[in-house]
């Protein structure tokens, strides 16, 4: 126990530490990737509507005629100083996009997590414990079909066959009504909106999160399914399932407190390396909904060809990605006594 | 349902409040209409006048602020906004008076001194996203500043613009957006103002900002001008996507659906019920250009044969489903000279006469040509319009086609370097004015630099823009249309109309969708 609790420290530290080169290393890949990528902030906006001249003065003002080496060095200095600038097409502080539009991102992709994870892992169990029948069967192809198809598709397929046949809305985070009437302190809407007691905004918020975060939560659910089925399938060849049946321990009890408990370790695990897999469909998904999160701006800075803006949002969503990898680490190394660091 | 139902409730508690607070005020405050609410897919750059070239930035300003002049919906002369008057005292010289009595939304006096120091600081602050090209007339030739004596305000009420050079379009310049009055106590000489800070003089005063979601504005109380809002708030909500615009539209979760909607999407729409598309005049431009680098296109005769074969009905019919009309000349109808040269010289599509063209000039058959395009700029439809350009050229048999295509970014360097003979490309003008069709594309190399000189044609792009008698310079610009239907530095291909989807209930859009591309807030109610 004592070496347990000596080695996880220094893991967290070490881990924390490697943080820096990480960055470094995304942030270097980004900054050459998008000056690699045919375009410029200036040509991306205004490309098509001056003469060569006019697009080059331009480029001048943005400092983007120096020397790529010269634009490095001063990026590294400014990130190395969290200091991530403006962006360039709209004049806006980095802070304030992860402040402003992070809350969406957010409630999006833990209402996916736990759509996926309520429908998910029962289906999982469900399919493990009646392995070939009809209903695994069943589930697996359903667990296949949701991991596979595009979440545009998914997106598009509820928006024609749900929303509009329930009137549900299909796009946004909330009516522009609601948007314009709750004050943002947390600036995570859904919070916001509940602490001014205002349940009609709230209740706009939720029905504009449900069809988003199916569709994300179907792309997680089939991931869930297989996990949870084949840990089933394992737990249940166990020593400690056998000893327990031989105990005479009723088989309900011997699937639901051996079986099952033990089959949802790993998820945990996974959890954590399906952040950045939620993070990438939660672009697609933003877009098809025209959710107002990070993915929505990291797509139109994307295109806009807005350096500040790229490089800073994929900087925040590795040191995300990061940070919950440690996190589940941590908890892993807590709730199962064999991990050791 | 229960989402449309409590946001209709809301909404209509909302307007209820609006509609209140108007009674109580003067000029726009009298805004008693219900909030309505109007979906987009234009991006923002920035609510200063200063930091922002674009349509979404534009449309926002040209309802928040007052400029000295004014297109009303459906004209094309301006008219007073700011300004009782605005009048050339010489080719070179403007002298415009104020009105009595203008206010910023903020209680702050409007005086010629604001006019003065809102281009001074276009000027100097010189934006990378912004404008103040177009406020060339008044730039110091070697500075980024305002040129000494440009402007005078010799009274609160007076300014007095001296031109660089004669120009007669500068009136029109006068209404755009670039040219918004704002504050002088407010706003920074050296640096753009944030979004949500914000104080103009028009119709609307911004009540909320969220960048890339929503703005919120509401009528501004203190405005007694003629652009009288009928709705006390407006909500502009903005999209990513067309997809999910047209979804929203269809379900009735914006009022408006306004640029940009493909051809298909809208055809689809009109079959929809509650839901209107309405189609004004507009002035896009979609032409071809000739790269007169390259020797497959340097013979005349070659281009000449091109115009002579194009059959623009049909690509108006087949790759956009009949929503934008042929084009027959480089200045689009309605504007003051506007003469279809192309079709006087060539008349209808007829490959023998490209053939007997070609003939003449003693030139081989077939002519091999690279034609280029992109599908990220322009819609989806320009691969349509692509393809049917190079079947009509090849059935000809008087040329073989190649396609190529490239992302929007990667196209631009290739169209200027030669990698296409005839290329694509999409224009709106800033300026309702001929010469915004004429000056950019033509003058050596235009803009898209295709390397097309002609001493004739920058003479008389000179004397159109100080010619200060109508009908003469009418005739300049004729003068200048059929020397592009001769030289053929690009083929005309089609006009775009304003297209906004409506649903039933919405009144005063059909008024507002004209060539300007103002959508004028204002003037839109719901019933």
């Amino acid at each position: 126990m004592s070496a347990r609790s000596g080695s996880l420290p220094r893991y967290v530290a070490q881990r924390l530490l490697l943080i820096i080169p990480t960055i470094w290393l995304i942030v270097t890949f980004v900054f050459i990737m998008l000056r690699v990528a045919p375009g410029d902030p200036v040509s991306a906006a205004v490309g098509g509507k001056l003469d060569e001249a006019a697009l080059d003065a331009r480029r001048a003002a943005l400092g983007l005629d120096r020397p790529l080496i010269v634009q490095y060095f001063d990026y590294l200095g400014d990130v190395a100083t969290f200091n991530f600038g403006q962006t360039i097409s709209d004049n806006r502080s980095l802070i304030s996009i992860v402040v402003d539009n992070g809350g969406a991102t957010l409630t999006l992709t833990l209402g996916a997590f736990l759509f996926a994870l309520l429908v998910g892992i029962p289906l999982g169990l469900l399919a493990g414990r009646y392995r070939d029948s009809a209903g695994d069967v069943g589930i697996r192809i359903f667990g296949v079909v949701t991991y596979a198809a595009p979440v545009f598709f998914i997106g598009l397929l509820m928006q024609l066959l749900v929303a509009g046949p329930l009137g549900m809305p299909t796009s946004d985070i909330a009516s522009p009504i609601t948007k314009f009437e709750v004050e943002p302190v947390t600036h995570i809407l859904l919070l916001d909106a509940v602490i001014a007691g205002n349940w009609d905004a709230a209740w706009d918020v939720f029905l504009h999160h449900i069809l988003p975060c199916i569709t994300l939560g179907l792309l997680l659910c089939g991931v869930f399914i297989r996990l949870v089925r084949v840990n089933v399938l394992q737990t249940l060849k166990g020593d400690y399932v056998e000893a327990a049946r031989a105990r005479g321990i009723a088989e309900k009890h011997v699937i639901r407190r051996h079986a099952f408990r033990n089959a949802l370790v790993p998820v945990v695990t996974v959890v954590g390396l399906m952040v950045a897999l939620t993070l990438s469909g939660a672009v697609l998904t933003e877009r098809t909904f025209n959710w107002p999160g990070l993915g929505t701006q990291l797509y139109n800075y994307l295109i806009a060809r807005d350096y500040a803006a790229v490089q800073g949002l994929v900087t925040f969503f590795a040191v995300v990605v990061v940070l919950v990898s440690l996190l589940i680490d941590i908890i892993n190394a807590l709730i199962d006594p064999r991990v050791r660091y | 349902m229960l989402a449309l139902a409590s946001a209709g409730v809301m909404i209509a508690s909302l307007a209820a409040c609006g509609g209140d607070e108007g009674d109580g005020g003067n000029g726009g405050g009298g805004a008693t209409g219900e909030a309505w609410i109007l979906g987009t897919t234009e991006t923002v750059t920035s609510l200063d006048p200063a930091g922002s070239y674009d349509f979404g930035s534009w449309n926002l300003q040209q309802n928040i602020y007052e400029q000295l002049l004014v297109i009303p919906g459906g004209e094309t002369e301006p008219v007073g906004d700011a300004a009782e008057s605005c009048e050339y005292t010489d080719p070179q010289t403007v002298e415009c008076t104020l009105r009595e009595g203008l206010t910023f939304s903020n209680g702050n006096e409007l005086t010629s001194s604001d006019v003065q120091f809102s281009m001074e600081r276009n000027l100097a602050i010189a934006d990378p996203n912004g404008s103040s090209v177009l406020l060339g007339q008044l730039k110091d030739p070697d500075a980024d500043a305002l040129a000494e004596g440009a402007i005078e305000t010799p009274d609160d009420q007076t300014v007095v613009f001296h031109l660089n050079a004669p120009d007669t379009t500068f009136l029109q310049l006068l209404t755009t957006a670039t040219t918004s009055i704002v504050d002088e106590e407010t706003f920074p000489a050296d640096k753009l103002l944030a979004d949500d800070q914000v104080v103009g003089s028009g119709p609307y005063k911004l009540s909320q900002w969220k960048p890339g979601e929503q703005a919120v504005l509401e009528a501004n109380e203190s405005y007694d001008g003629e652009r009288t809002p009928k709705s006390g708030q407006v909500f502009i909500q903005y999209f990513s996507d067309p997809v999910p615009l047209k979804q929203a539209i269809e379900n009735g979760e914006v009022d408006i659906a306004w640029r940009t909607l493909s051809p298909t999407d809208l055809n689809d729409l009109e079959g929809v019920d509650g839901v209107n598309v309405i189609k004004g005049e507009g002035s896009e431009f979609r032409y071809w250009v000739f790269q007169f680098a390259n020797k497959a296109v340097e013979d005349k005769a070659v281009r000449q044969a091109v115009a002579q074969i194009i059959d623009r009905d049909t690509i108006a019919q087949d790759a956009y489903d009949g929503t934008v009309e042929p084009s027959y000349s480089i200045v689009p109808p309605g504007f003051a000279g506007q003469k279809d040269s192309f079709q006087e010289k060539y008349g209808e599509p007829d490959p023998d006469a490209a053939k007997k063209l070609l003939a003449d000039a003693g030139i081989k058959t077939p002519v091999n040509l690279t034609l280029g395009y992109t599908p990220t700029r322009y819609g989806p439809n320009l691969v349509d319009e692509a393809n049917e350009l190079a079947e009509q050229l090849n059935s000809s048999g008087l040329f073989k086609v190649t396609i190529e295509d490239a992302e929007w970014e990667e196209y631009q360097n290739l169209y200027k370097e030669g990698a296409y003979d005839l290329f694509a490309l999409g224009w709106y003008p800033d300026i309702l004015d001929a010469d915004n069709y004429l000056t950019p594309f033509i003058r050596d190399g235009g803009f898209y630099a295709n390397n097309y000189s002609n001493d004739e044609v920058n003479k008389l792009l000179d004397e159109e823009l100080a010619e200060t008698d109508a009908a003469a310079r009418d005739e300049i610009i004729g003068q200048l249309q059929d020397i592009v239907a001769e030289d053929v530095p690009l083929v005309p291909s089609w006009n775009g109309q304003n297209v906004a989807v409506a649903r039933d209930g919405m009144e005063g859009v059909e008024g507002t969708l004209d060539p300007t591309y103002i959508f004028r807030f204002w003037e839109i109610s719901k019933s």
